[in-house]
């Protein structure tokens, strides 16, 4: 479970309640250059979050409600209209679809995010075969990432959000195509980390394991809500019924691979 | 960050990009193959055309000619364009990571270096097989010089319009004009087309192959290529990662 009350980052208490990202205000317009193509959609109207250190925080929201594009905002991927988002340490990113490329291989791809992280040689092979063991993709070090299965290649995808110990982490549907002991491993590893100071924000559009977040926000209308002690079953909203039963049928998650 | 970290980072970027290239053996075979069609057919489609007073080369001759040098500005062109469009979204999460938009041009400027080094020498060697090359070693610099325009050009489209099926059809129609209005075939009386991107290469190229050896156009091949590199670089590291003029 996170212990929020409990985080210290490399045994430094003084990170309790630090926060680690901040957005104000968040607006986001999509729009078209050319005329007569496309429409104008309003995806973000103001929105506000912060996360502090230690903490995790399930985003929740129905599809096409702008989670993504707030996550890319967030990351540096995409620029808002207006607003601001500071990040006091460094980001992991793992996007929804894995942004990799596709005809190297698992070890060539960690050597070359490693490399961009500004890893050595030792830091980039001791994170690759951490997680490696941690995720259980040992024997697809050597295959191309085009040649693994579709939770093979989330697990490279997620990995690599991970290899450099940022200290905000953010997923968007970290654990879509995952098997029921990686998906259990991945929940481990939050854990783990939340425990060392890692602020965690998860894009999902169901919160299948409420307890297992600090906070719960909620994306609607362009703007950020904490639904934290909201009753969603009673609703029928995010993390609702059948899904807050979590098990091997979760969201996103495969009974077998 | 010091030189030599950066280096050590664009050569890993280098390694990959290359690695990426190469591990699609349909490409290469592409790369290898066409200029041999091409230059060939480009040479029987010239048999039947007239041999006109300005044209310094039988008209076959001319249509090999003409033909290698379109083969190394085309597939280089698409060459360059998808080096920048394959992977686009890798790239920003890559940059995301820490690599900087110049270092990433490198790498795939490296690619597209290597490829044209390739295409050059392929195409050489084909039409050496019907033609006498005076000065090889130019004719291969000029063939080289010609694929690294249109693979920077290429490089270019891909940043501006990062769209697979729009960005080779301008290339296309680029590539066929130009070959054509620079191959001397038609004597074009204006000023104009020495602004073209083949033009220097192309009189380049015929002087190595008859032995006249133009000096001059080596200099105005080179100083082309130093203006190019530099507004395609500047052009790359201001628009990718915004998705373009016209991207999706």
């Amino acid at each position: 479970m996170p212990n929020i009350k409990n985080r210290v980052r490399n045994g430094d208490g003084s990170l309790d309640g630090k926060t680690v990202l901040e957005a104000d205000g968040v607006t986001k317009t999509y729009d078209s250059l050319l005329p007569f193509v496309g429409r104008t959609v309003d995806v973000l109207d103001g929105a506000d979050l912060t996360i502090e250190a230690g903490e995790i925080v399930g985003i929740v929201g129905e599809n096409g409600s702008g989670k993504s594009t707030l996550m890319q905002i967030l990351v540096g991927a995409l620029a808002a209209d207006d607003g601001s988002v500071s990040v006091d340490g460094t980001v992991g990113w793992c996007p929804q679809e894995p942004l990799l490329y596709d005809r190297l291989t698992v070890r060539e791809t960690f050597r070359l995010f490693g490399t961009a992280y500004g890893m050595d040689d030792d830091e980039i092979v001791e994170a690759r075969d951490h997680y490696a063991e941690l995720l259980s993709f040992e024997q697809f070090l050597d295959y191309r990432v085009d040649h693994l299965s579709g939770g093979n290649r989330q697990k490279i995808n997620l990995s690599v959000a991970l290899m450099h110990d940022p200290d905000v982490l953010l997923l968007d549907e970290p654990y879509t195509g995952f098997d029921w002991e990686t998906y259990l491993a991945f929940w481990s590893l939050t854990e783990e980390l939340t425990e060392q100071g890692t602020a965690i924000a998860i894009i999902s559009h169901f919160v299948s394991e409420r307890e297992r977040f600090d906070r719960i926000v909620e994306l609607a209308d362009g703007e950020l809500t904490d639904v934290t002690d909201e009753d969603l079953a009673a609703s029928g909203g995010p993390g609702s019924g059948a899904a807050a039963e979590a098990g091997p049928q979760s969201p996103g998650v495969n009974a077998g691979d | 960050m010091t030189e030599s970290g950066r280096a050590g980072r664009v050569r890993v970027g280098v390694d990959a990009a290359v690695r990426s290239f190469l591990r699609e053996p349909v490409q290469v075979a592409v790369l290898l193959v066409l200029p041999l069609i091409v230059i060939e057919g480009y040479g029987y489609a010239m048999t039947a055309f007239p041999e006109l007073p300005f044209m310094t080369e039988s008209a076959e001759t001319m249509g090999r000619l003409n033909g290698a040098i379109y083969a190394v500005a085309f597939l280089t062109g698409v060459l360059g364009l998808f080096q920048i469009i394959s992977a686009q979204l890798a790239d920003e999460r890559l940059q995301l990571c820490g690599y900087s938009r110049g270092e990433l041009f490198v790498t795939r400027l490296a690619t597209v270096v290597a490829a044209s080094v390739l295409v050059a020498a392929v195409s050489l060697a084909v039409l050496a097989w019907n033609v006498t090359v005076e000065a090889p070693l130019l004719a291969f610099g000029a063939l080289a010089a010609a694929a690294l325009v249109y693979g920077l050009i290429g490089m270019l489209v891909g940043a501006i319009l990062p769209r697979a099926l729009e960005g080779s059809l301008v290339l296309v129609f680029l590539v066929d004009a130009d070959d054509f209005l620079s191959s001397g075939m038609v004597d074009i009386d204006t000023a104009a087309v020495e602004l073209f991107p083949l033009y220097h290469p192309h009189n380049l190229f015929q002087s190595a192959v008859d032995g006249s050896l133009a000096g001059g156009r080596a200099l105005a091949t080179g100083a082309y290529l130093m203006v190019l590199l530099s507004v395609v670089g500047v052009v790359y590291v201001r628009l990718t990662g915004n998705g373009g003029v016209f991207g999706e």
